[in-house]
């Protein structure tokens, strides 16, 4: 297999900074996150995944769409911000990977392309590192994946100790790995076999919630939650958005930035009727939607099994423990069929 | 000037309000064509419009009519793009983005008689199926419109109402107030109460209904009374929203979007969502 060692990975990296935006994992003020390579921070790649997801990079926390001027009656012009870096996320895990699968699905199919997304997906290349450990919260084997690799990561690379392996799995990723001739050599090796601990049976779950609309079990699920976002914030695919304006006087921009279903006014109308008035409609919301809904739209989960929300709940509502309550019920409620 | 890449679905087109009237002291209805003077683009009844002032904010709105050169808006003043709108001048310019959502199911009305049932502001996407009807007048049977207001102060297209449509072949127009005095040239009642003497027949008949969510409630009852299956009625729902694309995942009503999927419904497709509405 091809290899490159730990040492020879900087330097690869470094090749790749030359004429790109290199993300990498980094410890910055205590939070993991992706960070511009030669950014201040500690490298943080023996880790499992980072704390913040790398969706900013294709979906920024807040992004200007256009700028305007306005004279009196007459818009006098209209800027659009699209333009997009070469960019390359060395270092993204499986389940951050598979995140960017839904994310493509919901910006790039369904009748209408989102251009602001699309110009960023299209110069984005994507270095994978398997999870040789997994952390106690990793569940993305119970949603469909795997701590080993994803077959959507442009190079796929997997720690062996002292060195990576490196198969490149698309015509960018060999691109790159051409790049690093005389940093790669071939070595024989074999990849470790990881699995994660934590497990849920995911199995059928689209079709027994969509028969739990009125279940009491959201009262119960929702009962902690203090509606603060910290979920929605953390998780790597969600992606509900705001648009807004930033005005100064004749000139300003629009804007869209990061939103949460679980906020109280998500989803209230003028005249004040809100279709979901408590945070029993809000949680079953965000799960039917990452659990049920999003299976119905798009044949997947819309939770990669990350376990950053079950971490960050500062009142520990936690979707697999949900999962398994679902899972009781069902087979109860089966039984007294 | 520099124009838009109408390329993207999230950028609006600049536009100018060509005429405005005043329909009731809340509602007006704006007339919108390109710079140029043109329609900004031909949209099927039932359709929306992302209207905009890019300074206030952005709203979604049917698009409740078009000629040859414009299409229309009518607006109710709520909140603050409302607001906004409904100060401005002919001449002004704002933003346009659409058409958004699927549109009345056109091929499931041909050949059918019509009932058009609106309440206040509702009558606004309903109207853009009715002109479309007379329009081509040979594709459809009868053609009976219920509608109502709370005073004749409140109803909308009066010049619709009692001169245009009373006109067209083989049509009444039934309007309706909630109070009014003996003077007034309605009926005086609400319309579910309304239909109720009316009393349609349900064979070979679609009815298309929308208005307040209370309106909606009691006419459903009336026509499930005379007859009516859930698929002969259809509606049209209003989330809030943002984008418009089906991209934001604000409207979305269990894994339907109502900006992309919707906003036109029939009950029998809508007894098959949950219940979040
Ligand atoms: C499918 C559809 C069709 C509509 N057709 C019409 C129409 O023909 N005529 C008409 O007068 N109104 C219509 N509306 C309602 C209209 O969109 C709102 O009244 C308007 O957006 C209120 O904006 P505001 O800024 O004045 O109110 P504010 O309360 O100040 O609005 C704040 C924010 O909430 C959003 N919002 C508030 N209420 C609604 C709502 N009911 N629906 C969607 N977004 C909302 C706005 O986009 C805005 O961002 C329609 C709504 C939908 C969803
Ligand atoms: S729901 Fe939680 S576990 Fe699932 S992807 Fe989002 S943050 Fe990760
Ligand atoms: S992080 Fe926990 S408390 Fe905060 S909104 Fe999410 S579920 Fe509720
Ligand atoms: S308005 Fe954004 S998804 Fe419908």
């Amino acid at each position: 297999m091809k290899t490159i060692t730990k040492a020879n990975m900087m330097d690869a990296i470094a090749i790749l900074a030359q004429d790109a935006q290199v993300l990498v994992p980094m410890t910055v003020d205590g939070i993991s996150k992706f960070s511009l390579w030669g950014s201040e921070g500690t490298l943080a790649f023996s880790a499992v995944n980072t704390l913040l997801p790398p969706k900013d990079s294709l979906f920024p926390q807040t992004e200007k769409m256009y700028s305007y001027q306005v004279e009196n009656q007459t818009i006098t012009s209209l800027d659009i911000h699209n333009e997009a870096k070469q960019q390359i996320i060395f270092g993204i895990r499986p389940c951050d990977m598979q995140s960017i699968q839904c994310m493509d699905d919901v910006f790039l199919t369904k009748t209408f392309v989102d251009d602001f997304y699309r110009v960023k997906r299209e110069k984005l290349i994507t270095v994978c590192i398997g999870c040789n450990k997994t952390a106690p919260t990793c569940f993305c084997e119970s949603m469909g994946g795997s701590p080993a690799g994803h077959g959507a990561a442009d190079i796929q690379l997997c720690d062996l100790g002292n060195s990576y392996s490196i198969v490149a799995q698309t015509a960018a990723g060999q691109a790159v790995v051409e790049k690093w001739q005389g940093l790669v050599r071939d070595e024989e090796g074999s990849v470790p076999e990881v699995s994660c601990t934590l497990k849920v049976d995911a199995q059928g779950l689209p079709a027994q919630l969509s028969k739990m609309f009125n279940h009491p079990i959201w009262q119960e699920v929702s009962r902690k939650c203090i509606g603060c976002g910290t979920c929605t914030y953390l998780c790597p695919t969600c992606y509900c958005f705001d648009i807004d304006v930033q005005n100064n006087g004749n000139e300003g921009y629009r804007f869209r930035c990061w939103d949460s279903c679980m906020f109280s006014d998500y989803a209230r109308m003028a005249g004040g009727h809100d279709p979901r008035p408590s945070k029993n409609e809000r949680i079953r919301n965000r799960f039917l939607h990452k659990l049920e809904y999003f299976n119905e739209r798009y044949g997947k989960n819309l939770c990669v099994g990350c376990g950053r929300c079950l971490t960050k709940c500062p009142v520990h509502v936690d979707i697999t423990l949900f999962i398994d309550k679902v899972k009781e019920v069902s087979s109860i409620e089966s039984v007294q069929l | 000037m520099s124009q838009c890449n109408c390329d993207n679905p999230l950028v609006p087109e600049l536009v100018q309000v060509s005429h405005i009237i005043e329909e009731t002291s809340d509602i007006k209805t704006f007339y919108v064509s390109t710079m140029e003077g043109k329609k900004p683009f031909t949209p099927q009844p039932g359709q929306l419009g992302m209207v905009s002032l890019l300074n206030i904010g952005e709203g979604m709105f049917s698009i409740t009519a078009q000629g040859e050169n414009h299409l229309e808006f009518a607006i109710k003043k709520c909140g603050m793009l409302t607001d906004a709108l409904h100060e401005i001048k002919t001449g002004q310019m704002i933003g346009v983005r659409g058409p958004y959502g699927n549109g009345f199911p056109i091929e499931k009305c041909l050949g059918k008689d019509m009932l058009f049932i609106g309440g206040g502001i509702g009558l606004a996407p309903v109207r853009s199926l009715i002109k479309y009807c007379f329009e081509h007048r040979d594709d459809f049977g009868s053609i009976d419109i219920v509608y109502g207001a709370r005073s004749m102060a409140d109803l909308c297209f009066k010049e619709d109402l009692f001169e245009q449509w009373p006109q067209e072949h083989n049509t009444k127009v039934h309007v309706t107030v909630d109070s009014g005095d003996e003077n007034c040239p309605c009926n005086i009642g609400f319309v579910p109460a309304f239909l109720e003497r009316i009393n349609p027949e349900p064979q070979d008949k679609m009815v298309v209904l929308c208005g307040p969510p209370v309106m909606i409630k009691f006419c459903l009852q009336v026509l499930k009374k005379m007859g009516f299956t859930d698929d002969q009625v259809i509606t049209t729902l209003e989330m809030r929203m943002k984008c418009g694309v089906g991209k934001c995942g604000r409207c979305n009503i269990g894994s339907k979007f109502v900006c992309l999927d919707g906003p036109v419904f029939t009950m029998a497709e809508l007894n098959g969502l949950p219940n979040e509405f």
